[in-house]
Formats: structure tokens, C-alpha cells, sequence
């Protein structure tokens, strides 16, 4: 590890090290959580994996809330006077040594017994001692460490997330009769040669009975439990008029028993009872493939994620009590303290806010109000603590009423028909009519086999095969995609994302970075002195815009100012010696307000004389040119920015020509936006970021939230894309719609399984070992054909 | 739910450590004892307790219940512990657990070599002591679910199923296939007859090498390679599905040990099926193991303990290949018999229990001590010549194997059988079993290197004494108190119930149902002409298991032209009706002897067993001089008829009457027939004479165990030796 | 040859029970989390008696290796490169 890397985080300190204990520190709280950790023998962390650790920050009170009661009730998983459980949410759990040291927490608390780390789901539940510690005082120790458990106000809702794990009970039970059933009709396949009729093999023929009846229980709860699924899904699919897949699987299951039953019944041979287990098994088994599922990412995300759970109001005796987000009323006084959340709609009464909408708007840079103005939820404040006074409830504030929204209520799937379903009315129709014309046949030319021939068609074109071609080759993509960073909500969103036609684009935090922004100066040159000096003045401001800029500007040997002043809202002041400079905006260094006010722009003016102005510019993206060039020729493309028009003129010289682009798009102006093209039938994937996009990515046809991090924020959308990996997100469009050709591929193939059965059907001659041999083969060789394609395609992306 | 302290119990791991090394010299031993047999066959003439036919099974129960058995209680009560963060349940049953396995393997030590046995493969020890063994293992059971009772650890890890299902399989198949009845107090008669009796058996032979020899060591690979290599096992998933799927289909592999036997054609087939079904559990444990260490192999470079590991788990997932392919009847048909078996058996043995075992050893011992490893550079040298030793142990092997199965199927083009003399065929390999015995020698210095290592080791660490650890007890969390979310240890606890409950009603259940099996009378498909052995063949029949002639000559002829043209009639499900136990045998280092009746004389009989090279120059069977000297206790047959009647062997009460009498007339017709070689009749007379000089008690030659051999060898597969038998099928 | 049958019984039993043990392990949530145990059994958590007096037993054998390590100076760095190699198979999360 690099020697002026922090010891505890990693982060180069360059800055300010401090040294302790021989090792170097980027900031106090690094030392800190060293310090606890040492002193407490937890140093091992360390040596598991080095700088494994998060530089705590610690807000003031932050976690007063979680003195409240009410609060902590909603809270915890269980809760009496002696124990309480308590499942929290860390994002930054990453590795052992996370495990290993959150797993220790007793050694820092002895009153917490038990925490487990789930790490795929990077949660921990903690057992504790509420007699002897508090909710709070866990919460913020894990802080203190460098763990922020991250609470919202959905924690707060506590919908228990009850696992369903049902199919992996049928699977189970599906398997392992199979297995048996199998097992157990192997007897008579081997010994065809010396069948009952022909002597047969003795102690066969002896203990017949038990063989099959031992299967026909076999199957029981095969058929009655486990394949219940497809009966009912059939039932509803008739009741809407849809001839959906399961109505032939169900007809084929209800047959196979049936007449396998009647079989042993009246002794006229073994039944199909292990293709009849083995369908049901295959089938689960595809369902439980299709269901990839990112323990540590969610889909459904909405404010509730980011909102906080509880306010400090300030009463009128000026005391401060913290109240939950619900109850926040108008005309109430809220306290916001640095880096909280606005959580409603409202007037700042004082302090000095400086507030990052990014979020909301996606506005990048952070706005600066003053006492008076209008501030709305969702921001975020930046620089101290602010009081404000609400005007709405939450429910009712500009942003969360997005969520009133019909779009957040129904869900696309139900909308959509897969693939397979389409196939199924076909291919249902065509079975039925195969099975009568055969029958009708047989009726004429030897009665006696109609039953037989009818049951067999049925049978033997039970579409195990073609149901199971899409779960492989969909599960398999999703789990391809995932390894590539691009995590989808389920298989039906990659069939959406091969319908698509339409492209419509975020552009800030979405095609642009939210991270680096990169500065031009224009103006007079400035001499070495004034760069020093401008270097300086901004070492001691922390507005964001100065942190940004004094990362820009070259190295500076550091100097102390003579006088340093801070006018907020305006901008600084510093000076050495003779030497002055004033930093900030336009009218505060003396330039007369211009026109470029549509970029946000630092000036400068050194000893009252106007220099110049470093304006701010998106990064954009690498590769943001690339991916429209390549887009636009299969798909028609638009942007919508919830900012101003300032990057017009770059955006138009970076994307194909005529792309359309619409500025100071609101949240709801973007879900509009898509509805119409949508009625005007266009299929619309949108990419975006940020609450602002998240009526749009809900609305559309296919949301997909581009994210720098994709464990903490994303809004409720069917797919998140790594940051790092948007240049590709052209190339997996494409994936998905070869994906879709290879379904379609297995279909002919899986078809022909079913000719060839068919005719064994026909011809009146399906013996169960054929059914037995044909049903597995087909559905084996349909899983090994998908997922191999599908590797190959895999192979192909980046 | 405070957080507790408590103690891990690391002296009886010690124990067991040190038994485990003990036990592995004294069985590797006796193996390479045998192994130098095969070159000397003298090498131990005339001391019946050091006869081949009585150390042979001696060595396999060593190797692997001594041995191997020692070191998975090593490894289960380390891990376990640890795993589940408790105490062993109880400290009695540990240590019960401990003296009463050694208790029992001493017992094994003395009873086998003096003849002591039921003659069933890996199952040889008499009654009591098999009823011992049944305690010692519930103990151990109710040890480690007492564990899993008293856990502090919520999860599970995939180990404790492993050892858990280890538990419940090997009590139960245990159980059933070692169910005998009594004759005396060191002799019992396999309850099953023949053909049930081999299925019963080989349903046990290939679930005791499934249950105890893989799934234990699985577990122990589980455990002990993620913590030698410092990183976790490849795939948690991978680990759980295999285990799953493991349990469920290994059971049902064991009839393809008896491929082209007697047995039904569907069973066999059935067999076949699951054994191939089985590689792809095997070989995802064995992928998932090895899998592990990737990106640590510079480690494996440097640490002898991974290096151990990495040859065990290679030699596993070699076996569980091997396994399937050698249960396809084609192959099994030139495999079964030869030295091809042995290879395999040794593949596994060596590499994956031996070696995981070293590999747990180096790891374990310097921990327990709290220092390190004496001489690391020794440790690499135990491993390349105990590598070393494998290929030239098997290698050999399957070249010998390959070689005598050919030599037996070869034909002239007369039709004539090429090698029509077994011996030939024994001669061709005697290099084979030369190399054989130099790679078992380079195991065995390996193994004494370890030793010697882990003695330094010992010495310079500090005496081992239970570690001191903490954790909370899981919490008991009232099911309504938290409705909807399932993290309840009451409910956990259900499966540890269940198994003890289940084990319990598949005893009791498995007894009910067996009891109308033994007392009915077995519906084999019999053969009329086939009838109960005369009282003295039966005699003779003892002490052909006695000195365990089982375990070099077969009694099974399998339906292949080359074999019916060199023994005979292939074998009939019928004919072995009555053979409790079953000596359908595994092996031929000797020819088959199910037709042997009436192929050679009576004299020929006693000279070979006198002599073997007199009559057969160079052959590799040691001489059994004791039985023409010794004289034949036959007091007990009164009682071996009675039982053998309970058993459904249709003796007259007058025959047992009278079994004296007729033991006297057939003996003495026998010793008639000897006196027709004037050489013996000299000989003896000159004896007689002797010994009646010097006044020295003389033992009539109709009174000696060899006379009741021949009788027995003399009746062998006489029954249908009557050209064309039909199978009348009668069920009584 | 009813033999076959028993032993095919006890096969059934056998493996009903580990059917249940398993149906009723995954209803208790033990898979629920299928990869932290792994990386679980790792971790030793042996405490080091002498030094309970030390600090009220707070003394893990880690660090006991280290202050072994002021003496057996290679054990212990042994012991801590050994512990640093220590990787998570992130393939699990995607």
C-alpha cells in the first residue's frame, strides 16, 4: 500500500496527514475508528484486508430520532424488555474484514450479543441488550466506525419482506420424487425384453405392485403441490380469453396422471409416472432459473428511500424535538442541519442554505437562497444548518406527489405478453386439432386405441420444452448482463428491451458525470502571485464550487492569508501583503451582470480589478458520442434535461444531427412527454438518474437508471447500469434482441422433439420408456442449446 | 442470550490425533505384510494367525475404521466445535466415544487374526463386537446433535450435514447388514442366504465406502481446506446443491458390485444407472475443492499441508470417475476380480483419505501445540514419496489387472482357453506385485517420516489444553412476537429432532419388516437338486471362513464363455440357498472354487493345503499345514443346524439327532479314500506309530479340521453339476 | 429375493428424512444466505485464557499472535500473511 495512503480508508491524504501510532491518517475519523479498533484488539481488520475502512462523518444529533419510541418500534425486527433485534442496512459492507469486525461488535459494546452480516444483502442484524444500550447508541457507534447504517423512511414503513421460498419447496419435492419415480420405473425398462406376458423376469412380476403404487404416491404430491402453479395459471389464463403456455402444460399434467393412474389401476402397464414427475421437475427448474434476483440492489425504489424518517422541529419555545416525516404540518419550523435532507416543501426563515437539487432536478450545481426564498423537498443542504418552515405535508410536496402518480401503481408485466405466451395459442390450437383428427381417425379404423392415441397426443406434445427455452436463455442473459454490470429487474425487461424504438435520455448525472466537472478560464491572464494567492484564498472556503475549483488549479505552496472573509451567498475575499482578490459572482468581484448566467461561472478580480471568470462545464461521459451514433441508426433518440439550456451547444455538436433536446424538463413534463409517444405506439426505454426521472423511467416501456453506485441511490426503474459501462449500453440492446432469436430458434427445435413424439402418438404406439426417453432429452438438449448460445453471445460483450 | 464462555474440548481431538497415526502404521503395516505375501508366500509359513487369508481382512478393517475412522473423529469433534461454537454435548460421551472405538478396533485386532469371522467384506467382526460398534457410533451421534442442540452458531455449515448424514446412514446400514444369529459367542450366521445376503452386503460394501470413506472426508475437505488456504471454499451455493444431491442418489448405487452375479438383471441395471448418475454430485465436490485454491497456488507451492489436500481432492474426483465407468457391465466384466479393484479401492484410500488425512494432521498439530511445524522440509518429502508411492501402488495395479482379465478371456481358435492353468496367469504379474509392495514401502516411510515430524513438533510446543472462546446463545424468539419472519431456533432445531426420531423409527421399522424376511422362507426362484450341507461340510464350510479362503477365491461364476469353459456352469440365483453367509467372494488371486467339487482327489486336497506348491509349482498360496495337524472341534454343530433350521434351512430333527454320526461316517469314508495314495497312507501309518511309542495322544486323521475342508470343497457346486438344469421356480 | 424390497424401504426412509431435514432447513432461513457462512468459518475466535486477566478477556488469539510475534518473531508475520490473503469471491454478488 502506498506510504501516504490513509492507513484506515486507503484515500491519499496529501492534504493534511496526521501520524499516529506510526501509521498515517487522511482525516480524524480515520484515526479514530483505528484507535477504537486497537485499543479494542479488532486490529486483525486490518490484516484481513488493508484499508478496508470508510472515513466516518458524523453529523451532530443526526440520530436523535432514534430516541423515539414510536420510532424505534417501526424499527426493529423484535423487540421486549430484554432484547431487541434490529436488521440495518450498510452500504458499505465490501469485505471480510467488514464481516469479521461488524460480527465483533460485542467487543465494543458488550451489550450487543449477536450481529450476523448478511453480505450479499449487505445487512447486519444485531442483537442488544435495550436495558443496558439504545438503538441509537448501536447506530452511531456503527457510524463512529465507519459503518453508516443507511435508514430511511422506508425502513420505516417496515414492510416485512416475507422470503417467499415456495418454489423452492416444489423444486424439492418435484426433484426428489423424480428421482425416486425414476428409480423406481427403471425396473421394468430394463426387463421390456421379458415382459409379464412372456414369462417375464420373476421377482418382478412378484413385486409389480408395490413399484407402481410406490410411484403413483410419488407423484401425488408432485402434481397437487408442486405443479399447482400451472393449473391455476392456466384457469385464469381461460378465464381472460388467453390460450397462455400453461393451458397445454396443465391439459398435458391432468392427462399424463390420469391415464398413468388408470393404468396401474387396471394393470395394463407401468404409466408415465417419471415423465409426469420429470415435466414438473424440468419446469420448476426453469422457473427457478429465470428468477436471478440482486439481493443487494432494488428495484423499487421511491422518495421514501432517501427520505429521512424523522425532522427536529423547533417549537415555539425554541426548543428542538424530533418529530417523524409524517407528521411534519404546515407552518411548522423545521431545523435542516448540514448534509440533511428538505423533506418538504417550504420558506427558509434563516441560515444560509446552499442546496443541491441535483437530485431532483437534476440541476448540477448547488443553488444559493437566501432567507425568504421558496425551497423545495428533495434538496439537499450542504454548507450548516438552516431553518425553514414548511408549506406542505410530504405527501403533497412538488416532488413526492410525483408518487400520486397512477404510473407507480400498476405494474408493466401485467400488461405484457411474453413471447412464450404468444407461441402458446398456437401451438395449443394445433395440438387439440392434431389430437382429434387423430382420434376421429382411430375411431374408424380401430376404436379401441382412440382413448389411448388421444391421451398420447396430449402427452406427448406437452410443451415442456418450449416452455422451458425462454427461462434458460433469458435467466442465463440477466445473469450474463449482471457480471457485465448491467442489473435488470427480471427476463420479461430484457423482451421489452428488444422491442424498443425509442431512446430518450437524462442528461445531467445521466449522460453527464456527476463527479468531475471541468473549468475553462476566460479573461485576463493571471500572474504566478495571483494564482498563489487564488490558490489560498480557496484552500480556506468550502463552498462546493471553490472545493472543485482549487482541485483544478495547479499545486500551490501553501501560504497563510493575512485576512480571509467569507460573504456568504457572494463570495470570498482574501489577501497577502499588498495583494488582494476577491472570488465569487459576477456583481460581488465588480463586473456589470452579464448574459452567460445560464453557466455557472467563478470570477475573479485581484486589488478591485476585474480578471476573469473560470466557467464550469459537464464532463461528459466517454464515449456518450459513440453510443448515440450507433443508437441512432436502429432507434430514434431524445433528450430531456430537467437543466437549462447552457450546454445546448455542446450537446448539439456531440450527438447525431436533429436529435431532439427539451431543457427544463420537470418530473412531470418528462413522464408526459413519454406517455405521448407512447400512445403514438413507440415502445420507449428511458435512461436517467435521479428522483426527477423517475415518473419518466416508471412510465416508460423499459427505466433504466444509469448509477455511479449502484448499491446506494437509484430510483424504482427495470434496469441499472453501471456508470462505467454506459458506452456499452448500445451493444446489450442489441444482446437482448439476439437473445430473442435464440428463443425462437428452440422453438423449431423443441418442434421437432414434438413431430417426432407425435408420430409415436398417432401411430398409437407411445410406450412410456419413449415418453420417458423424449420428454428429458428434449428439455435436456433445449437447456444446453440456449445456454451455450448464450455464452457465445456473452463472450461477444464488454 | 449473554454472551457465554466456554471451552473447546482439544484434548480428546488430541487423542484421537494420536490414535489416528497409530493405528494408520499398524494397518499400512499389515497391508504391506501382505503385499510381500504375494511375492513370499512362505513368508509367515505355518503360524495360522499370520496366514494371509486372516490378515487380509484384518488390514482393511484397520485401515479404515482404525485409521480412517480415528481421523474423521479427529476432524468432526475439531470442527465441529468450532463450527457450531459449543462445547462437544457431553464430555463422557466423547471420551466413551474415544475408548470404546479403540475398545473395539484391539478386539478386531485379536479376534480377526484368530479366525474370528463373519466373512462379510468390511463387516468381519463377529456379533459382539458389531453390536459394540452400534453403541459407540450412537454415542457419537447423540454427541454431535447434542451439539447441534446446544449450538451458538445459527447457521449451519455444510459440513455438519456431512457429518450428520455420515451419522444417520452408516448406523442404519450398519445395522442391517451385520444382523446374524448367534451360534456361540464368537460365531453367528448371517440372517440372509446367498444371493440376499450379497445384495444386503454390497447395498452395505458400497455405502460404507459412500458414507464413510467420502462423505465424511467431504466434510472435512469443507472445513479444513478453506481454513488451510485462508480463503473461502469456491462456491457456498455449489457445496450445499452437491450435498443434497449426493445424499439422495448414493444410496442407491450398490448392486453394480454385483454385475453379471446372481442377481436379478433389473437390479444390476439399476446399479449401473446410479453409480454413472452419481459422477456429477462427486465431481462437484471435488471441482469446488479444488476450485478453492485457485489464485492460491503459489501458496500450494510453499504449504505441504494445501499440497496433501490438492493430491486428496485430485485422487477423489479420479476415484469417483473410475467409480461409474468400472459399474458399466462391459467394463465391470474384465475389471471384476482382477487387481483393477484394488487399484481403485487404492486410489481412494491412499490419495483422498489418506492424504486429506496427512494434509489435517500437519495442519491441525501445530496449531493444538501452539507452534509450528517442525521441519517443513520433511513434510514435503512425506508428500513426494507418499505421491510417489501411490503411482507406483496403483499404476502397477491396473496394469496387472488388465493383463489376467485379458489372460482369463483369452481363447484359441480351437476354443481352447490359452492360459487354461490359473497359474499362468498369477505368474505374468508377479513383477506388478514386486512394485506394488516397493510403492506400499514408499507410503509407509512417508507416513513414519510424518510421525517422526509431528513428534518434533510436539516437543517443542506447549502442552495442548482446551481453548477458551465466547459467544451468545442463539435467542429464543417466540414465533408471534416476530409473525412473518422465520429466524426461529425452536424451528431449527426440528431437523435435529427429526433425525433422531426418524433413525429410531427406521430401526424399529426396519426390524418389523425383516423379522417375516428371516422367518418366512425365502422365495428364491430354488433348484431341486440343490440340498443343505451334511453336517461335516458344514464344519468344513466354517473353516473355509475361518481362514477367510474368501478373500482370494471366488464362488461365482459369471455367465462368460471364458469362464463357464475354465470353471464350469455359471452360477444359479438357486443354488445358494442355503449359504448363510454368502462366499460369493471379490477377488481372484486364486482360481473360482465354485465348481471345484469332485475336480480334484481327496489327496490332491490335502497335499495342496499341506503344501500348495507341490501340487501347483508356483503358486502364491501359503501353505495351511495347522489344518492337517490340527484336530476339529465339531461340538458345536447341534446348535449350527438348529440356527441354520430358524434361518429356513429345511434340516430334519433327526439329522440333527443324529449329526454325530453322520460327521463320523462321511469322515471316515474321506480318510478311506486318503489311505488310496500309498505316500500318505505310509506316512501316516508312521505317525500313528510314533506317536503311539512315545505315548503322545494321537488325533485321527477323521478327526482333523482337514477332513471336513475337503468335504466342504468336495461338495462345492456338485449339486448342479447334471448337465442342463431347469430353473423350477417353487415358492414355499 | 424380498430382500430388495427392505432394502429398498430403508433407502426410501432414509432419504425421506433427509428430504424433510431439508424442506424444514430451508423453511428455517438457513439458505438464506449462501455465502457469508463460507467466509464465517474462517475467522478463529479462540480467546487466550492467560490474558483474560489482562482486559476483562476482550484478547483475541490474533492478537496473542502478534505478541507472540515480539518473541517468535515468524510465526506470527506468518500468521498475518496468511490472514491478508484472505479474498471474497465477489462473482457471488452479480
Amino acid at each position: 500500500m502506498n506510504k501516504n495512503n490513509c492507513y484506515h480508508c486507503g484515500e491519499d491524504c496529501s492534504v493534511t496527514p496526521i501520524h499516529f501510532d506510526e501509521k498515517i491518517f487522511c482525516c480524524n475519523g480515520c484515526k479514530t475508528v483505528y484507535d477504537i479498533f486497537s485499543s479494542n484488539n479488532l486490529s486483525y481488520y486490518y490484516d484481513l484486508q488493508a484499508a478496508a475502512g470508510a472515513s466516518p462523518k458524523v453529523v451532530q444529533g443526526k440520530y436523535d430520532f432514534l430516541d423515539d419510541a414510536a420510532i424505534i418500534e417501526r424499527l426493529v425486527a423484535f423487540n421486549d424488555e430484554h432484547l431487541q433485534i434490529v436488521n440495518l442496512y450498510i452500504p458499505h459492507i465490501h469485505c471480510s474484514s467488514c464481516i469479521w469486525v461488524l460480527e465483533n461488535l460485542n467487543k465494543l459494546i458488550p451489550s450487543i450479543s449477536t450481529s450476523q452480516v448478511d453480505f450479499p444483502k449487505k445487512t447486519i442484524r444485531i442483537h442488544y441488550n435495550p436495558e443496558k444500550t439504545s438503538l441509537k447508541e448501536v447506530v452511531i457507534l456503527l457510524t463512529h466506525i465507519g459503518y453508516e447504517p443507511y435508514i430511511s423512511l422506508d425502513d420505516f414503513d417496515n414492510k416485512k419482506k416475507d422470503v417467499d421460498r415456495s418454489l423452492l419447496y416444489k423444486l424439492g419435492i418435484a426433484g426428489f420424487a423424480f428421482g425416486n419415480v425414476m428409480f423406481l420405473s427403471f425396473p421394468e425398462y430394463f426387463d421390456l425384453s421379458s415382459s409379464k406376458a412372456s414369462g417375464g423376469e420373476y421377482w418382478l412380476n412378484q413385486y409389480e405392485g408395490v413399484f407402481r403404487w410406490l410411484m403413483f404416491t410419488f407423484s401425488l404430491p408432485v402434481v397437487f403441490y408442486a405443479g399447482i402453479g400451472y393449473f391455476t395459471s392456466a384457469y385464469k389464463g381461460l378465464r381472460s380469453k388467453i390460450l397462455n403456455i400453461d393451458v397445454p402444460i396443465a391439459l398435458g399434467i391432468i392427462v399424463l396422471f390420469v391415464r398413468s393412474t388408470s393404468e396401474i389401476i387396471f394393470d395394463w402397464g407401468p404409466g408415465f409416472f417419471d415423465s409426469l414427475t420429470g415435466l414438473i421437475f424440468f419446469l420448476l427448474l426453469g422457473k427457478f432459473f429465470q428468477q436471478k434476483t440482486y439481493s443487494f440492489l432494488s428495484f423499487e425504489r421511491d422518495y421514501k428511500s432517501y427520505f429521512p424518517i424523522a425532522v427536529t422541529r423547533i417549537l415555539e419555545n425554541r426548543k428542538e424535538e424530533t418529530t417523524q416525516v409524517h407528521n411534519v404540518k404546515r407552518g411548522d419550523r423545521l431545523l435542516i442541519r448540514n448534509e440533511e435532507l428538505i423533506p418538504v416543501d417550504g420558506i427558509l426563515i434563516n441560515g444560509n442554505a446552499n442546496i443541491d437539487y441535483s437530485f431532483v432536478t437534476g440541476e448540477s450545481e448547488a443553488v444559493h437562497k437566501n432567507s425568504g426564498d421558496k425551497i423545495f423537498a428533495g434538496g439537499k443542504q450542504l454548507r450548516g444548518a438552516i431553518e425553514m418552515e414548511a408549506l406542505k405535508s410530504v405527501s403533497q410536496s412538488y416532488l413526492t406527489q410525483l408518487w400520486s402518480n397512477s404510473v407507480f401503481q400498476d405494474d408493466k408485466s401485467s400488461k405484457f405478453q411474453t413471447l412464450t405466451d404468444s407461441i402458446g395459442k398456437r401451438f395449443t390450437i394445433f395440438v387439440l386439432t392434431v389430437a382429434f383428427s387423430a382420434s376421429i381417425f382411430w375411431t374408424f379404423y380401430d376404436p379401441s386405441k382412440v382413448l389411448n392415441v388421444f391421451t398420447a397426443v396430449l402427452i406427448i406434445a406437452c410443451p415442456c420444452a418450449i416452455a422451458l427455452a425462454s427461462p434458460f436463455t433469458l435467466g442465463n442473459m440477466l445473469r450474463i448482463f449482471g457480471k457485465k454490470k448491467f442489473y435488470l429487474k427480471d427476463t420479461q425487461t430484457i423482451e421489452q428491451l428488444a422491442q424498443i424504438d425509442t431512446a430518450i435520455f437524462d442528461k445531467t448525472g445521466t449522460i453527464t458525470t456527476a463527479k468531475k466537472s471541468i473549468a475553462t478560464y476566460e479573461g485576463l491572464e493571471l500572474t504566478k502571485e495571483e494564482e498563489a494567492l487564488l490558490k489560498n484564498t480557496l484552500r480556506a472556503s468550502n463552498h462546493p464550487l471553490s472545493r472543485s475549483l482549487y482541485e483544478l488549479l495547479a499545486e500551490q505552496d501553501i501560504v497563510t492569508l493575512d485576512e480571509y472573509e467569507e460573504h456568504l451567498g457572494k463570495g470570498i475575499e482574501g489577501s497577502i501583503d499588498e495583494s488582494n482578490i476577491k472570488v465569487g459572482s459576477a456583481n460581488f468581484v465588480g463586473k456589470i451582470a452579464s448574459d452567460d448566467a445560464k453557466n455557472t461561472a467563478v470570477h475573479i478580480s485581484t486589488n478591485d480589478m476585474y480578471k476573469g471568470c473560470f466557467v464550469f462545464k459537464n464532463q461528459y461521459r466517454e464515449g456518450v458520442a459513440e453510443v448515440f451514433k450507433e443508437m441512432s441508426e436502429t432507434l430514434q433518440l431524445a433528450i430531456l434535461s430537467g437543466d437549462n439550456e447552457g450546454e445546448k451547444e455542446r450537446l448539439e455538436a456531440l450527438l447525431p444531427k436533429l436529435t431532439p433536446l427539451y431543457f427544463n424538463q420537470k418530473p412531470p413534463d418528462k413522464l408526459e412527454f413519454i406517455k405521448s409517444l407512447q400512445n403514438n405506439g413507440k415502445k420507449v426505454m428511458m435512461v436517467g438518474d435521479g428522483l426527477n426521472d423517475a415518473g419518466a423511467l416508471a412510465q416508460s416501456n423499459v427505466g433504466i437508471a444509469i448509477s455511479e453506485n449502484v448499491t446506494i441511490f437509484s430510483p424504482a426503474c427495470d434496469g441499472i447500469l453501471d456508470a462505467t459501462k454506459f458506452k456499452e449500453l448500445c451493444s446489450y440492446i442489441l444482446a437482448s434482441k439476439k437473445a430473442i432469436k435464440i428463443i425462437k430458434w428452440s422453438f423449431v427445435l423443441s418442434l421437432m422433439y414434438n413431430v417426432v413424439g407425435l408420430y409415436f402418438a398417432v401411430t398409437g404406439q407411445l410406450e412410456p420408456v419413449i415418453a420417458a426417453i423424449l420428454m428429458p432429452l428434449s428439455s435436456i438438449s433445449i437447456v444446453v442449446f440456449t445456454t451455450i448460445a448464450t455464452n457465445i453471445l456473452g463472450k461477444k460483450l464488454r | 442470550m449473554e454472551v457465554q464462555q466456554f471451552y473447546y474440548d482439544n484434548k480428546v481431538v488430541k487423542k484421537f490425533l494420536y490414535a489416528t497415526m497409530f493405528w494408520g502404521i499398524i494397518g499400512m503395516t499389515v497391508g504391506l505384510l501382505l503385499a510381500f505375501l504375494f511375492i513370499f508366500p512362505g513368508l509367515t509359513d505355518g503360524i495360522s494367525w499370520l496366514s494371509f487369508g486372516r490378515l487380509r481382512p484384518l488390514h482393511t478393517n484397520a485401515v479404515i475404521f482404525a485409521f480412517v475412522g480415528n481421523a474423521i473423529f479427529a476432524g468432526v469433534y475439531y470442527s465441529t466445535q468450532r463450527l457450531l461454537k459449543a462445547r462437544m454435548f457431553s464430555d463422557f460421551l466423547s471420551n466413551f466415544n474415544f475408548w470404546g472405538w479403540q475398545l473395539i478396533i484391539v478386539a478386531a485386532a485379536i479376534t480377526l487374526p484368530l479366525g474370528y469371522t463373519s466373512s462379510k467384506e468390511y463387516a468381519e467382526l463377529e456379533w459382539p463386537i458389531d453390536i459394540a460398534i452400534a453403541l459407540v457410533w450412537v454415542a457419537f451421534g447423540v454427541n454431535l446433535i447434542g451439539t447441534m442442540i446446544k449450538r451458538r452458531q445459527r447457521h449451519l455449515y455444510v459440513a455438519i450435514w456431512f457429518y450428520l448424514a455420515t451419522f444417520v446412514t452408516v448406523a442404519v446400514l450398519h445395522i442391517f447388514n451385520s444382523l446374524a444369529l448367534p451360534v456361540s459367542g464368537l460365531k453367528s450366521y448371517s440372517v440372509y442366504a446367498g444371493v440376499q445376503d450379497a445384495l444386503v452386503q454390497w447395498w452395505y460394501g458400497h455405502n460404507a465406502v459412500a458414507f464413510f470413506l467420502t462423505t465424511p472426508f467431504l466434510g472435512l475437505m469443507y472445513y479444513f481446506v478453506p481454513k488451510a488456504a485462508n480463503r473461502p471454499v469456491y462456491s457456498y451455493k455449489l457445496s450445499i446443491v452437491h450435498f443434497w444431491s449426493l445424499i439422495f442418489i448414493y444410496i442407491w448405487a450398490g448392486p453394480h458390485h454385483l454385475l453379471y452375479s446372481a442377481l436379478p438383471d433389473w437390479a444390476q441395471n439399476l446399479g449401473v444407472a446410479f453409480s454413472v448418475m452419481l459422477i456429477a454430485p462427486s465431481w462437484g465436490g471435488m471441482i469446488n475443492g479444488l476450485l478453492t485454491l485457485r489464485g492460491a497456488w503459489d501458496k500450494v507451492r510453499t504449504d505441504p499441508t494445501l499440497k496433501f489436500m490438492v493430491v486428496a481432492i485430485t485422487g477423489y474426483g479420479m476415484a469417483t470417475f473410475e467409480g461409474p465407468l468400472l459399474s458399466l457391465k462391459n467394463v465391470n466384466a474384465i475389471a471384476h476380480f482382477s487387481d483393477w479393484i484394488i487399484a481403485h479401492v487404492h486410489v481412494g484410500a491412499l490419495a483422498w483419505n489418506g492424504f486429506l488425512t496427512f494434509g489435517m494432521i500437519y495442519w491441525m498439530v501445530p496449531r493444538m501445540f501452539k507452534t509450528r511445524l517442525a521441519s517443513v522440509g520433511l513434510a514435503n518429502f512425506h508428500f513426494w514419496i507418499g505421491t510417489l508411492g501411490i503411482i507406483l501402488y496403483t499404476l502397477p495395479m491396473y496394469v496387472a489387472g488388465f493383463t489376467q482379465a485379458l489372460m482369463w478371456k483369452d481363447f484359441n481358435p480351437d476354443g481352447t482357453l490359452v492360459y487354461g492353468n490359473f497359474l499362468e496367469t498369477v505368474t505374468e504379474i508377479m513383477p506388478m506385485y514386486w512394485m506394488r509392495a516397493i510403492g506400499g514401502s514408499l507410503y509407509i516411510i512417508g507416513a513414519c517420516v510424518m510421525i517422526y515430524n509431528v513428534v518434533l513438533t510436539i516437543k517443542s510446543g506447549s502442552k495442548v489444553e482446551d481453548e477458551l472462546a465466547e459467544a451468545a446463545a442463539l435467542t429464543r424468539v417466540s414465533s408471534k412476537r416476530t409473525a412473518g419472519e422465520k429466524y426461529h431456533t425452536w424451528l431449527e432445531r426440528k431437523p435435529i429432532q427429526l433425525t433422531i426420531f426418524a433413525t429410531i423409527a427406521i430401526l424399529i421399522g426396519g426390524a418389523v419388516q425383516i423379522i417375516p424376511t428371516i422367518l418366512v422362507k425365502s422365495n428364491i426362484p430354488t433348484i431341486t437338486s440343490v440340498k443343505p450341507y451334511t453336517p461335516l461340510e458344514l464344519e468344513g464350510r466354517d473353516l473355509y471362513i475361518r481362514e477367510g479362503c474368501v478373500g482370494c477365491h471366488s464362488q461365482m461364476v459369471r455367465p462368460f464363455r471364458s469362464e463357464v469353459e475354465r470353471y464350469g456352469e455359471y452360477s444359479k440365483a438357486g443354488e445358494f440357498v442355503y449359504d448363510h453367509p454368502f462366499l460369493w467372494g471379490s477377488k481372484r488371486t486364486g482360481p473360482d472354487l465354485l465348481r471345484v467339487g469332485g475336480k480334484y482327489s481327496d489327496n490332491w486336497h490335502l497335499n495342496h493345503m499341506y503344501d500348495p506348491q507341490s501340487t501347483s509349482s508356483g503358486s502364491i498360496m501359503p501353505s495351511y499345514s495347522w489344518m492337517v495337524r490340527d484336530e476339529h472341534d465339531r461340538s458345536n454343530i447341534r446348535t449350527k443346524m438348529e440356527t441354520m433350521v430358524t434361518l429356513g434351512v429345511p434340516y430334519s430333527q433327526e439329522e440333527i439327532d443324529n449329526a454325530e454320526a453322520l460327521m463320523d461316517t462321511q469322515a471316515t469314508k474321506i480318510e478311506k479314500n486318503l489311505y488310496s495314495d500309498p505316500d500318505f497312507a505310509t506316512n501316516y501309518e508312521a505317525d500313528k506309530k510314533y506317536a503311539a511309542e512315545n505315548g503322545i495322544e494321537f488325533i485321527e486323521m477323521r478327526d482333523r479340521e482337514i477332513v471336513s475342508l475337503i468335504a466342504y470343497l468336495q461338495r462345492l457346486g456338485t449339486d448342479i453339476k447334471i448337465k442342463d438344469v431347469t430353473e423350477t421356480v417353487t415358492i414355499k | 429375493m424380498s430382500v430388495i424390497y427392505l432394502l429398498l424401504g430403508i433407502s426410501i426412509i432414509v432419504a425421506i428424512i433427509f428430504f424433510i431435514a431439508f424442506i424444514v432447513s430451508v423453511r428455517s432461513g438457513q439458505y438464506d444466505d449462501s455465502y457469508t457462512p463460507s467466509v464465517r468459518m474462517l475467522f478463529d475466535d479462540e480467546l487466550v485464557k492467560e490474558s483474560s486477566t489482562l482486559r476483562g478477556t476482550k484478547q483475541t488469539v490474533k492478537s496473542d499472535k502478534k505478541s507472540q510475534s515480539k518473541q517468535i518473531d515468524c510465526s506470527a508475520t506468518l500468521a498475518i500473511e496468511n490472514k491478508k490473503s484472505i479474498q471474497l469471491n465477489k462473482s457471488l454478488n452479480n
